[in-house]
């Protein structure tokens, strides 16, 4: 495949990039994103940015349990907030009262369904690890496929001519009849002056998004909310601009039967993997970055470095490690929205050609300007770890080299960079590392940040993963509920876990436990990892950058 | 090649026709998916469609989509299509009332957020509206069988839903339930609860009901109290279908109601329909039985009590209804040769009102002494609803108190309900054999406790508003309730 070539050059017939991301531009684009699809408590972040509010320290002290029968002292829920915006993941750490397989979720799910059992993603699970990071999986399938019907989760991407353009199973071209009937629903609905949110049928619902001239839809008998769903399509969507930008618009203009497939050739793998993320990082859940945890200095040194070559020219300076932050730095006030920032890593991550040399590859930033090219030129200092330096303009290839070259040098002298790979060697945080015998996830509205403890004991199978990741998606959709959302708190027990969830201006809160654990034990371990984070706030997350400016 | 053509068809022989028009409101339409295959034969599928003045290019474009939509849903869910389509100014809802008979609804949303609903409450709607139908009028599919022109199925519903639909209008407008009445539950039945002396009287006058003169007939009967069931002989889904048809148009309060609508008048003569849904369709005889008005003077045919069929013990059963002061009875005599025709009907009229008058008064002052008014479930400090789905009984705080919730409030547990909806259903499909077990503790934005416990059969909502107040405290008064009111059936242990 010529995956490679078609990432980092921009075909002849590539939209022309025009370069004017001005910061009205910018500042537009910010609020109009806001009411796409800044359902996350955007309206009520506070203004100014930075550090964690002086009252996360004080309101962290009051945050007390409540014993049965003790007076009011402890208010979860109270006027008093306590500190950054975390969703604190925390999972059954009294391991042993964790459901059996058969009583749970996804493993129950194939098993009690018989012979109308969808094909689990975990079935191909070990091709999958592959396929996922090489391009399309099942290309011989089509909607006559009894397998192909039975899959769990189906994108795709069709224009409003119904002509398709990305389908994450089978091959799109024999799947063009299957797009037409997508077209027609669509289009019916559009022509009768309103517009098609989902679908729901069994175990199935079909969610619509449309962004004319493009459409966009998803099959899936996941269980996963509306919302949640409708967001992986924003997403998508997202990557799908990053890769192009919104003026292969112009394109469908002047032919409205236009095949934009050869535009996104080689670029399965960009959506395979982004996909797969949505079963696993929480990025894509959030609207929320995280950072590789590192000493505070360590930070500081790596964003020192990035600020100079930034001062130089260049829009945005990013060093990550897979998926996590080490550091990011823009010119002035512009910011990068965690989208985008999700959305670059992925294209980043899972193209081949970016890690076998430094490259230079016009990438569009959705949130940031979906109408304009920008520059990227990326490399991997080493295997997980990569510097992408953003320009407006496409001639500084030599210019941003020299700065990498700058970069660079200051890292591996000032050993960041053999922090960053022990950082990594540790393997992020852990709820065995808590005080306590539970595990954590966390969200800081204020920096767009979020912390998370990885899976860990006894959350070990990658379907129990997948199970307690869908039942963090849902509770995050609940608590964000559009029109009477965000809610202060929330418990939740079911037969798989009891979760809590606590939203303050400040921070969000997600925890999850085993499904015996009492209320007040989870109470008790939501102060402490609290003041756990409060603790660590140096290490986990990155002070400086200017959150997305709403 | 595939199913997905069908779609396509679907779709085209609704394309090109007008749009809906702008102010629709609500939609209901009844169609055949066997009829009307044949090129210009498509309106046979109709067989109900409310507005009956809709044009029938939009009556079809309405068909037309829903057909399609079935058609592309079974390519991933063969074993159960299409349920909702939910657009941006519309819910559509479906309801596959009979193997080939689909019953749709379309909600248009206003703008002033009064139409939050939950889908499965609209879908309610629709299985209620069948019901009733088919207790009073047979299966759609018997219909048609017995008149394949669809004449017969087409008049009986065209009153029947007409007449249901008049409970609905809120003004000239018809009004769904919305989020505003997510502490209700359609088809449960209301008890009420009695004392340990009462319900053995209550007990003692249902066997006299049951016995009849007629040989081996044994009837059957439901007893209720203002609009609160005391007993019953019926199965639960019997029962519940009885009881919300009682409380629509038999209780007291309701055939004095009187008409306000007559206009199906004409169509319904033409087929001499019985309409026991039309409001005026009761009225109290001398000897204290309910007499169906409508069917009186029928074209000189004999009086006979209207036959309902109660589709749990599948039984054909006469249906009489006896009233005194606040209590109804129901009567159901079973179809047969000895009570066929008038005679038959009399002769148990008369038995019953020999052998259970002073029963029947006796039991009246007894429950009318010890009733509470209608705000007796209140409790204080709680907004409720409480389910039993094994038994199709629920409890709820009295209207009046709910009313005085934020909208907020109802709002949430709105929402709550439906996601809760979304679980059980799946649930259901997946394990129906296991007993499903959630609890949700929300606390919203407004500082009220949104709080929803399913476990063993049973589903408890709760508003807690103005109570500032801790998680702990939250459940503590949950539990509280629970032990008190539901024999500890949500409390923890």
């Amino acid at each position: 495949m010529d995956s490679d070539d078609t990432i980092t050059d921009p075909k002849p017939n590539h939209p022309e990039p025009s370069l004017d991301a001005e910061p009205g531009t910018v500042e537009q684009m910010g609020s109009l994103t806001l009411g796409e699809a800044g359902d996350v408590a955007g309206a009520e972040r506070p203004a100014g940015n930075g550090f964690l509010p002086a009252d996360f320290y004080a309101a962290a002290g009051e945050i007390e349990v409540m014993e049965e029968g003790s007076p009011v002292s402890g208010d979860l829920a109270g006027p008093s907030s306590f500190g950054s915006p975390g969703a604190c993941r925390e999972s059954s750490g009294r391991g042993d009262a964790l459901p059996s397989p058969s009583s749970s979720g996804y493993a129950g799910e194939r098993g009690s369904s018989g012979g109308s059992s969808e094909i689990d993603e975990a079935e191909d699970r070990e091709t999958m690890l592959d396929d996922w990071s090489r391009g399309k999986r099942h290309p011989d399938e089509d909607d006559g496929s009894v397998s192909w019907r039975k899959r769990k989760k189906h994108f795709f991407i069709l224009s409003n001519s119904g002509k398709p353009i990305y389908s994450r199973y089978g091959d799109e071209h024999k799947l063009a009849g299957f797009s037409a009937t997508l077209q027609a629903i669509i289009s019916f609905v559009e022509n009768s002056g309103d517009c098609l949110k989902f679908i729901r049928a069994g175990n199935h619902q079909v969610v619509f998004l449309v962004k004319v001239p493009i459409y966009l839809v998803c099959i899936s008998c996941t269980e996963e909310p509306y919302e949640a769903l409708k967001r992986q399509l924003e997403l998508i969507y997202g990557q799908m601009l990053l890769i192009l930008t919104k003026s292969v618009n112009r394109c469908f203009e002047k032919n409205p039967k236009y095949d934009m497939t050869p535009l996104l050739r080689g670029t399965d793998a960009v959506f395979s993997s982004l996909i797969h993320a949505f079963s696993c990082n929480p990025a894509t859940i959030l609207n929320a970055y995280t950072c590789l945890p590192l000493a505070y200095s360590t930070r500081q040194a790596a964003s020192a470095i990035l600020q100079v070559v930034a001062d130089s020219g260049v829009l945005f300076a990013l060093l990550m490690c897979k998926n996590k932050v080490v550091s990011l730095v823009g010119t002035q006030k512009a910011s990068l929205h965690p989208d985008d920032m999700l959305l670059l890593s992925n294209f980043i991550m899972s193209s081949e050609s970016f890690r076998t040399s430094e490259s230079f590859s016009p990438i569009c930033l959705p949130r940031y300007n979906p109408m304009v090219f920008l520059y990227a030129y990326v490399h991997f200092l080493d295997v997980d770890t990569y510097l992408t330096l953003l320009t407006a303009s496409s001639d500084s290839f030599y210019h941003l080299k020299d700065c990498r070259i700058r970069v660079e040098t200051v890292l591996v002298k000032s050993n960041v960079l053999s922090e960053v790979q022990r950082s990594m060697l540790d393997g992020g945080l852990r709820v065995e590392d808590l005080p306590l015998d539970s595990s954590l996830r966390s969200r800081s509205i204020y920096l767009d940040q979020y912390v998370s403890s990885e899976f860990s004991s006894p959350i070990s199978s990658s379907s129990q993963q997948k199970r307690l990741f869908r039942a963090y998606e849902k509770l995050y959709a609940s608590m964000h509920d559009n029109g009477t959302g965000p809610h202060k708190t929330q418990f939740r027990r079911d037969e798989d876990f009891v979760l809590l969830c606590w939203i303050t201006q400040d921070f969000e809160l997600y925890a999850a436990f085993d499904p015996l654990a009492d209320k007040a034990h989870a109470i008790k371990t939501c102060n402490r990892v609290c003041q756990w984070v409060r603790d660590l706030e140096n290490e986990i997350f990155l002070f400086g950058a200017n959150p997305f400016s709403w | 090649m595939r199913r997905s053509s069908g779609v396509v068809v679907s779709l085209s022989t609704a394309m090109g026709l007008p749009a809906m028009a702008a102010n629709e409101g609500l939609q209901l339409c009844v169609f055949d998916s066997r009829r009307g295959h044949q090129e210009g034969q498509e309106l046979d599928k109709i067989l109900f469609f409310f507005p009956s003045d809709f044009p029938y290019s939009v009556q079809l474009s309405v068909v037309g989509l829903s057909e399609g939509i079935i058609t592309f849903t079974r390519i991933f869910s063969p074993d159960a299509a299409c349920e909702v389509i939910e657009e941006e100014r519309h819910s559509h809802v479906f309801y596959q009332a009979e193997p080939d008979i689909w019953m749709v609804m379309i909600a248009e949303k206003n703008k002033d957020n009064e139409s939050d609903w939950r889908c499965d409450a609209l879908i309610d709607v629709l299985k209620e509206a069948h019901s009733l139908f088919t207790m009073f009028n047979d299966s759609l599919q018997a219909l048609l069988d017995k008149q394949p022109s669809g004449e017969l199925a087409r008049s009986r519903l065209y009153t029947f839903i007409n007449d249901y639909l008049s409970d609905f209008y809120v003004g000239k407008k018809i009004q769904v339930p919305s989020f505003r009445d997510c502490l209700k539950e359609r088809r449960t039945v209301q008890m009420l609860t009695v004392s340990r002396e009462v319900a053995i009287e209550v007990q003692s006058l249902a066997t006299v009901i049951g016995i009849s003169s007629l040989g081996s007939i044994a009837c059957k009967s439901l007893i209720l109290f203002q609009d609160l069931l005391v007993a019953t002989t019926l199965s639960p889904g019997d029962t519940a279908n009885m009881f919300t048809y009682a409380v629509l148009r038999s209780s007291p309060e309701e055939y004095h109601r009187g008409s306000h609508d007559s206009s199906m008048g004409e169509q319904s003569n033409r087929y001499h329909m019985p309409r026991p849904l039309q409001r005026d369709n009761w009225s109290k005889g001398k000897d204290g039985f309910l007499v169906c008005d409508n069917q009186l003077n029928v074209g000189g045919l004999v009086y006979l009590a209207p036959v309902v069929w109660l589709q749990e013990s599948e039984e054909h059963m006469y249906l009489c209804i006896y009233q005194h002061r606040s209590l109804t009875i129901i009567v159901l005599i079973p179809v047969c040769s000895q009570t066929d025709g008038e005679q038959g009907i009399a002769l148990v009229k008369k038995q019953l009102l020999e052998n259970a008058s002073e029963k029947i008064v006796h039991v009246e002052e007894k429950l009318s002494r010890g009733w509470g008014g209608e705000n007796a479930y209140h409790v204080s400090g709680y907004r409720y609803l409480l389910v039993d789905t094994d038994k199709s009984i629920s409890r709820t705080s009295p209207p009046g108190k709910v009313m005085t919730l934020a909208k907020d409030s109802l709002f949430t547990l709105n929402k709550l309900r439906e996601a809760i909806d979304l679980e059980k259903t799946r649930a259901n499909r997946e394990k129906p054999d296991h007993e499903k077990y959630l609890e949700v503790c929300i606390r919203a934005k407004n500082n009220s406790w949104i709080i929803a416990k399913v476990t063993q059969g049973r589903e408890l909502y709760m508003v807690i508003e103005r109570a500032n107040e801790t998680l702990l405290y939250a459940s503590d008064a949950v539990e509280k309730f629970s032990d008190r009111y539901c024999d500890g059936a949500f409390s923890l242990d």
